[in-house]
């Protein structure tokens, strides 16, 4: 029986949980929820390919669905599936470091990061200098690159934050300032200042 | 791009993927805090030792035998307890930041409250006898323990530097002089004409004593202060 996506609209990301683990149905509209933001996630922490992404993706939900009961309901469900979908990449990413990966990343994605990061001067907003900031973002640690894109793309509170990473809040505000200071870094090398 | 979600809907129900159980989890859970606290209480009890061995040895002696303080702290450190203590806050720590909410907190945070929580119960475990009562049974039960840790025995069988202890067999109060054998089984002839007695003691055959003082020879002994052995413990000699 197909649940129809009416049904599970008006349903939070926990009752979706608690329906899944009765009927598996419910959990098709768990996964529609999260592919998309959790594919932009996987493929700008690793630079993986698509096809790389989806495999991982797709090794993501059968675990989540695996361990459902382990949820615990003080939590946010969406924090819960990003720390297993950050789990899942790291370990993914080690293995494929240096094979076929590629730059995933949006030009307003990328405005975006640039706007509440760093203050770059109005003549560095352009085609030429965005190819600069995405070689530099790319290249950053991952541990630097993942908090940048939690907080500044997908847009995850510093609780949020720690809750994915497993991280004391404290420990995330001091990486998100260190990335913010080595991007700054990187880009006065190539030429491109912050106000 | 394939429809993901239907197919890993087709992938649970073909392969007959079902949730683990919450028993699993919770199991896994309470497993955890099991072996914190098992970390924690190891803990206690290595710091029991610690503080048993440091408070044991008597820290005034280095000025007597000429070694300085450094040196003396240097030999005297109980460093296979300390190591113990160590590796027990690391592995409560370990097992902390694996429960659910461990992570929250920081490394400096769950060091010092597994470290206040080991000297707060280790002290108490001192104080009731805990300590020296394990020290006892490990001296008879752990192979090589004797020679991993330095005890107040170890530091006064030092007679060449000028320390010797042992139990009075014979006294001779009209010539000054006690038989005494030490923790080596020697017998010793000492002059106490010159020394000074400290603490509440009456010298009598059967006591445990402390000297420091001069070794005249292999068998003589001259005393220059005399004290009383502490505590109950029984005296237990070096295998060497």
């Amino acid at each position: 029986m197909i649940i129809p996506e009416k049904d599970c609209a008006h349903k939070s990301d926990e009752q979706l949980v608690s329906e899944s683990l009765k009927n598996s149905e419910y959990y098709l509209c768990l996964i529609k929820r999260f592919e998309s933001k959790l594919r932009n996630y996987i493929m700008k922490i690793s630079n993986l390919n698509i096809q790389d992404a989806e495999d991982i993706l797709q090794e993501i939900f059968i675990k989540t669905y695996r361990n459902l009961n382990d949820f615990d309901c003080t939590y946010k469900f969406s924090n819960w599936i990003y720390r297993i979908a950050h789990n899942t990449t790291i370990s993914l990413y080690r293995k494929k470091k240096n094979s076929d990966l590629e730059l995933s990343w949006e030009k307003n994605e990328l405005e975006n990061i640039l706007q509440t990061t760093l203050k770059l001067e109005e003549k560095h907003y352009n085609q030429s200098s965005y190819e600069n900031i995405l070689k530099i973002i790319e290249q950053l640690p991952i541990k630097y690159k993942e908090v940048l894109i939690l907080k500044f793309i997908d847009g995850k509170d510093y609780k949020a934050i720690s809750d994915i990473l497993h991280k004391p809040m404290g420990t995330v505000a001091t990486l998100i300032n260190r990335a913010k200071k080595i991007l700054a870094k990187e880009l006065s090398k190539k030429g491109i200042t912050v106000k | 791009m394939k429809n993901l979600s239907e197919q890993v809907l087709k992938q649970i129900k073909e392969d007959n993927i079902k949730p683990k159980p919450r028993w699993h989890f919770v199991l896994k859970n309470y497993f955890i805090w099991l072996l914190f606290g098992i970390s924690i209480i190891l803990g206690c009890l290595a710091f029991s030792m610690i503080l048993f061995m440091v408070i044991q040895l008597d820290w005034d002696v280095y000025q007597y035998v000429g070694d300085s303080f450094l040196k003396t702290l240097f030999i005297s450190l109980p460093y296979l307890w300390l190591l113990f203590l160590i590796l027990f806050i690391a592995t409560a720590y370990y097992n902390f930041i694996h429960t659910k909410r461990g992570y929250r907190f920081r490394f400096i945070t769950i060091v010092l409250m597994s470290l206040f929580i080991s000297v707060m119960f280790g002290t108490y475990l001192y104080f009731n006898g805990f300590s020296e009562n394990i020290e006892n049974i490990f001296f008879k039960k752990i192979p090589y323990y004797n020679i991993l840790v330095y005890t107040c025995e170890e530091q006064w069988m030092q007679p060449e530097k000028g320390l010797l202890a042992g139990t009075i067999v014979g006294i001779e109060f009209s010539e000054h002089s006690i038989e005494l054998i030490d923790f080596n089984n020697s017998h010793w002839q000492v002059d106490t004409s010159k020394s000074i007695i400290k603490g509440n003691l009456q010298l009598s055959n059967g006591l445990k004593i402390k000297m420091i003082g001069n070794m005249i020879d292999k068998a003589y002994f001259q005393a220059i202060e005399i004290r009383p052995w502490k505590g109950q413990r029984k005296m237990l000699i070096k295998n060497k």
